[in-house]
């Protein structure tokens, strides 16, 4: 093979400034739509300190009035309080069952092949489509559940009229659709750990309630984690379900923080009480974010080091 | 074909240095080796020549001219990587061919084939142009990355580890047939390793590096027999050169290395360049060492200790032997020694290596000795 | 994901029981999981007339679904347009995040660059943060601009959901192949731009496929932004669906039908990622 020289003309020459701004260009668009995406979102924060609504179509300056309204107001504090019911109650449900499942699935059944392929279905539904199909199987009068329930002397409940029911309804529409998420990442992490710790484990005879506590959770945390991070971080917003099955109520018994906002700003419209809402609810999603994805590189790193 | 030349060269990943200023020049067909540790900075020269990384500093030159800021694709340069990096879609002999369907060294589809079947035929691995990588074994691999890289026109030929992932056996086959394709193809070639024997071997002349400098550049009769520091000495010889701390003293007829526990004198013949009193390292191979018997010869260096440790090497044997406070590798043929054999190790003089204690260069025992290498 | 052998199983004798638990409880689980989707299908197939009267025992018609997609008569709600309204906003803004994500999530995989470590995280950030933050000056400022109700409105503000999806999971596979298998395509010859056309695409092609679904999956079956940036025009099926129960006798079973065939796409493209699953809900933080 013989090898000719390399070009006779002199190569091309690329400045290393040119080759700096590769990446730059490369993410230029995102960065325009990221700006685009900030611009709204500023001019949010923004409003918050005028007194804007469609009634009011000049808003003048207040400053943080907007604010001190809502600390003041009770109908913050318990739309905060229902938001973090809602929140935790709908994480922590999730979580355990969502491990469950993975458990059962995993140590493998029957069943468990043909049921596995359906895992995902529940959240491939839209949240809002899910609480139709619920609202429909909880309506007192007609709806089956009730009717299922009435051998056992308890139909007649009103799912969604009476008002600690009804979150708890929305708790459980959204652990329908949402156990499966925590489901296939547990069941993945399952999958994705070393076999030696339990084989090791079975040898010296540990039992199997204690081979998953002291074992396979603390391998999995990092799994289960992300799970919890991203359920908890979706619930503190959620809107979907609890406007489609009672708007906030019964009377304000389910009005969780974004739902109110949406009353505030498009019903009534005044937007920027609306937006005070918002940016409260932004600013604890914010901060709790940054605490876990803490904690989650943290967990990871450990779990890098044990297997 | 073309000629290699490195000026200054060098490269900082942040506050890290990789390669601190680097100089070097490869003639026209030249087989050479860079020898290191991982981490010493190989791989980086490696992609500073190929145009993959941009040096901080100093320049690389391809046949005359200066290749700074020409991108890896102007540059008429070929690699073949650690990890063979064969596209996993693609067949061997898509993989092979791929070169030539660039826009830079593209040929008909008649030349490709002939071309990929030819350089085929060279590895023996015709039989295997219609499997995929992952059907591959390691050295089949290994000569898919190879086949890649010969089958188009390159001034230089990079060749990063290539032999590392093999096994033993096979990476000795490799060797020699590598060592024959480097003569037929006549490129100039860079091959990168931390295996000594491959750059033995292999290399025309041998770079040994280590966190980034040059320590020695030179032909593998000069870095195995003069090697310029300590560092050098031990990257080349399994086990290592027997290293003994001590000082240069007056003694009887000239200068004398004593070591630090007084145990060992040695003469130092001629006129070291060292005053009184320095601190110096005495080396001495193992293959230089054996176990005396009988007389002592003229011109040999000989030091009393006691047998630690014996290893079968094959019909070798290394021996270990307690001396003072040191312990000293042998290599020897002579089966009879038992640990705790008070033994007497022996070794030309001519075969005794000085170093300065703290630089770690190597002092020449005669004043205004020529150059053997 | 295929079922591997269970490590912490030991079979032991009384083993029977164990396996009609796990069994039980596993039917348990997917009954709870499987009952509304299957009673929604009921409650569709169920004439009007049968509604209140009976549970399970009835006869079954397509009329509910006949009068959804208005191929009986004015059903007064342009169900079909929703349907359609909904493919080309998710289909546009999966296609936009696209274009402006592949780029990106390369650029964020491969170098390193002053500033790519805020953006990454603001881009993250949108997939958190609480959607009326922007929606609510959007309102406003879409009413100005013409923007709402249109479709170019609402892919723009999709963008917010398959914008960060796409960008975290892509990097996370471009992240994956080794540069050294670019590097060896520079060498030989290509450009950049060719080499990552020509090996680094190809590799990641599969991976590209399944995000772009994911994304449709959940521009689909967003809810909020249609619901409010959108009236007549570009009204998506979500919102669409909530139609048939308003009024004094809402009709089940024709939301029923509704719903379920507003759930029909997702459902169906979930099949083709199953494998792709676990990156793609973690965003890149967890392999599967």
């Amino acid at each position: 093979m013989s090898a000719t020289t390399a070009d006779d003309r002199a190569p091309k020459k690329v400045s290393s400034g040119r080759r700096a701004l590769r990446p730059y260009l490369l993410t230029l668009p995102a960065l325009l739509l990221t700006i685009g995406i900030l611009y709204p979102f500023g001019l949010g924060v923004f409003y918050t300190f005028f007194d804007y609504s469609a009634s009011n179509p000049q808003p003048g300056f207040i400053g943080l009035e907007n604010y001190t309204n809502m600390f003041a107001s009770s109908d913050f504090w318990s739309s905060a309080l229902v938001t973090f019911e809602y929140a935790i109650g709908t994480t922590v449900i999730e979580t355990m069952l969502g491990v469950a499942v993975a458990l059962l699935l995993y140590r493998g059944s029957l069943v468990s092949g043909v049921l596995e392929k359906v895992l995902i279905l529940p959240l491939m539904i839209a949240p809002v489509i899910a609480t139709i199909m619920w609202n429909l199987m909880l309506q007192p009068s007609i709806g089956v559940v009730n009717y299922l329930l009435s051998p056992f002397g308890l139909g007649g409940i009103e799912w969604t009229d009476s008002p600690g029911l009804a979150l708890f309804s929305m708790i459980m529409i959204d652990v329908w659709v949402f156990t499966p998420f925590v489901a296939i990442l547990a069941l993945a992490g399952m999958r994705s750990l070393p076999r030696d710790p339990f084989e090791a484990a079975s040898v010296d005879g540990a039992g199997y309630w204690y081979t998953f506590r002291r074992l396979m959770l603390p391998m999995l945390w990092p799994y289960i984690l992300v799970a919890v991070i991203f359920r908890f971080m979706d619930s503190l917003k959620m809107f979907d379900i609890i406007y489609a099955l009672t708007q906030g109520g019964p009377g304000d018994s389910t009005m969780v923080l974004q739902v109110r906002a949406y009353q505030d700003a498009i019903l009534f419209t005044s937007f920027s009480q609306g937006l005070a809402y918002m940016v409260v609810l932004w600013a604890i999603v914010f901060g709790i974010t940054r605490i876990l994805v803490g904690v989650l590189g943290r967990a990871q790193a450990r779990a890098a080091g044990a297997s | 074909m073309a000629t290699l030349k490195l000026e200054g060269l060098r490269k900082e990943y942040g506050r890290t240095v990789a390669l601190e200023g680097t100089d070097l020049s490869l003639g026209d067909g030249e087989f050479f080796v860079l020898l290191g540790p991982s981490g010493a900075g190989k791989t980086t020269t490696l992609k500073c020549i190929a145009g993959l990384e941009e040096p901080t500093a100093g320049r690389v030159e391809i046949g005359g001219r200066d290749m700074t800021g020409v991108e890896p694709y102007h540059r008429n340069v070929a690699m073949a990587f650690e990890n063979y990096a064969l596209y996993p879609q693609k067949s061997v002999f898509d993989n092979m061919s791929f070169p030539l369907k660039s826009k830079r060294y593209a040929v008909s589809g008649e030349e490709a084939r002939k071309r990929v079947e030819r350089v085929a035929e060279t590895l023996n691995i015709p039989h295997l142009l219609q499997r995929l990588p992952r059907e591959l074994s390691g050295g089949q691999k290994q000569r898919v990355a190879l086949g890649r890289v010969l089958v188009r026109p390159a001034d230089i030929l990079l060749l990063d580890e290539p032999l590392s992932h093999l096994d033993a056996k096979l990476q000795m086959e490799m060797r020699a047939e590598l060592r024959s394709l480097g003569d037929m193809q006549g490129t100039t070639s860079f091959y990168v390793s931390h295996d000594y024997r491959e750059a033995l071997a292999l290399g025309d002349r041998i770079g040994v590096l280590h966190k980034g400098k040059l320590h020695q550049v030179g032909t593998p009769e000069k870095i195995w027999h003069r090697p310029a520091d300590t560092f050098v000495a031990r990257a080349l010889g399994q086990p290592e050169m027997n290293l003994i701390p001590g000082a240069a003293v007056s003694g009887a007829g000239g200068r004398v290395f004593r070591s630090r526990d007084g145990e060992i004198e040695v003469p130092l013949q001629g006129n070291p360049e060292v005053s009184e009193g320095t601190e110096v390292e005495l080396g001495i191979r193992p293959l230089d060492l054996d176990l005396a018997d009988g007389e002592p010869r003229p011109d040999t260096v000989e030091m009393s200790g006691s047998v630690y440790v014996v290893e079968r090497l094959g019909r070798e044997l290394e021996v270990t032997v307690t001396v003072g406070e040191h312990r000293i590798a042998a290599i020897t043929n002579d089966a009879g020694a038992r640990p705790g054999d008070r033994v007497r190790l022996r070794f030309p003089a001519s075969k005794l290596h000085l170093f300065d204690g703290e630089s770690c260069r190597r002092l020449e025992q005669e004043a205004g000795v020529m150059d053997r290498g | 994901m295929e079922s591997t052998k269970a490590p912490t199983s030991n079979e032991r004798p009384g083993g029977g029981l164990r396996e009609v638990a796990i069994n039980l409880l596993t039917i348990l689980y997917f009954a709870f999981a499987l009952f509304p989707v299957f009673w929604m299908i009921i409650v569709s197939l169920k004439p009007s007339n049968e509604l209140f009267s009976t549970y399970f025992f009835f006869h079954p018609t397509f009329d509910s679904y006949r009068t959804v997609l208005g191929l009986a008569g004015d059903s007064g709600v342009p169900f079909v347009r929703f349907f359609m309204n909904s493919l080309v906003i998710s289909i546009g803004a999966v296609l936009l995040s696209l274009i402006i994500g592949i780029p990106a999530a390369y650029a964020f995989a491969r170098f390193h660059f002053r500033g790519s470590k805020d953006l990454l995280f603001t881009i993250l950030s949108f997939r958190f943060a609480p959607e009326l933050m922007v929606i609510i000056p959007l309102y406003v400022i879409y009413q100005k601009l013409g923007l709402f109700d249109t479709y170019i409105g609402m892919i723009w503000v999709m963008q917010l959901v398959t914008i960060p999806m796409i960008v975290w999971i892509l990097r996370s596979y471009f992240q994956d192949l080794t540069p050294e298998l670019e590097q060896s395509a520079l060498l030989d010859g290509y450009t950049r731009i060719q080499a990552f056309m020509r090996v680094a695409a190809p590799l990641v092609r599969p991976g590209i496929a399944a995000v772009a679904l994911l994304s449709f999956i959940f521009a689909w079956n967003n809810f909020v932004f249609p619901l409010i940036l959108t009236s007549s025009n570009a009204q998506t099926v979500t919102v669409g669906s909530l139609t048939f129960l308003g009024g004094n006798r809402p009709n089940y079973n024709l939301t029923a039908a509704a719903a379920l065939v507003a759930a029909v796409p997702p459902l169906i493209l979930a099949l083709s990622i199953q494998r792709y699953l676990v990156r793609g809900l973690s965003f890149g933080a967890v392999k599967g």
